[in-house]
């Protein structure tokens, strides 16, 4: 059973329709004491079926631990939203490391499940690194891409 | 934001699965954004006082003129 409505996988279909480039996701796991990586799991394996531009891949903590420090991640469940393909999306900047022009990190990471508004979240950026404008304003967007010195934010949310 | 710079990086944390991690940050309330380990944006702020705070880390103090944000 889909844990999805129908009506709501109509909508997510047809947003994803709009997608221009692939976006995979890297979902982080572990096999022993996660509790939340099962349904993590269950909500992700939602999204292939509804487009064939999402593509999810595990990635266990322990056992591929240097690609898990790669992206930034030492704790499960997370997600790190990557754009694939080489015709690649506007405004995606490639990150040099990997293997160029196949992968792009967009460098958006969602640490535990994405339910609740975090679905939604993860939602967006799927789109934006699928194709779909910034939200941000052109003064904005300039701001931040002359931003030299690395930046991280956490912006910490509870289920709603 | 990440999206349009290669430096930064954002993570969304889910506060309830990772309690040390909102124990260390103080988390009390959300959304609660961390810059850096260092500047605290507390609430849903409009685009540019966001970013404005956000980007305060990178600037210690001074030159910071007419975007100051109102609180």
């Amino acid at each position: 059973m889909s844990l999805i409505s129908p009506a709501d996988q109509d909508k997510l279909r047809e947003a994803f329709n709009e997608m221009t480039s692939r976006v995979r996701l890297l979902f982080f796991t572990q096999t022993l004491g996660c509790e939340t990586c099962l349904q993590t799991r269950q909500i992700l394996d939602e999204l292939p079926p509804l487009s064939d531009k999402i593509a999810i891949e595990e990635v266990n903590l322990v056992l591929e631990g240097e690609k898990a420090k790669q992206y930034g991640v030492d704790r499960v469940p997370a997600i790190a939203v990557v754009g694939e393909d080489g015709a690649g999306a506007p405004g995606v900047i490639d990150r040099g490391a990997g293997a160029p022009g196949v992968i792009k990190d967009s460098r958006i990471r969602f640490l535990g499940t994405p339910a609740g508004y975090e679905f939604i979240s993860l939602i967006q950026a799927v789109l934006l690194v699928g194709g779909r404008k910034p939200s941000l304003t052109d003064a904005n967007r300039q701001r931040l891409a002359a931003v030299n010195t690395p930046l991280t934010l956490q912006v910490f949310t509870t289920p709603t | 934001m990440a999206f349009v710079s290669p430096n930064i990086t954002t993570y969304a944390v889910e506060a309830t699965e990772f309690p040390d991690l909102a124990r260390k940050y103080q988390v009390t309330g959300v959304p609660k954004t961390v810059v850096n380990d260092q500047v605290e944006i507390l609430g849903a702020l409009p685009q540019d006082a966001y970013i404005e705070q956000a980007l305060s880390v990178l600037s210690p103090a001074a030159s910071e003129p007419e975007h100051e944000t109102k609180r």
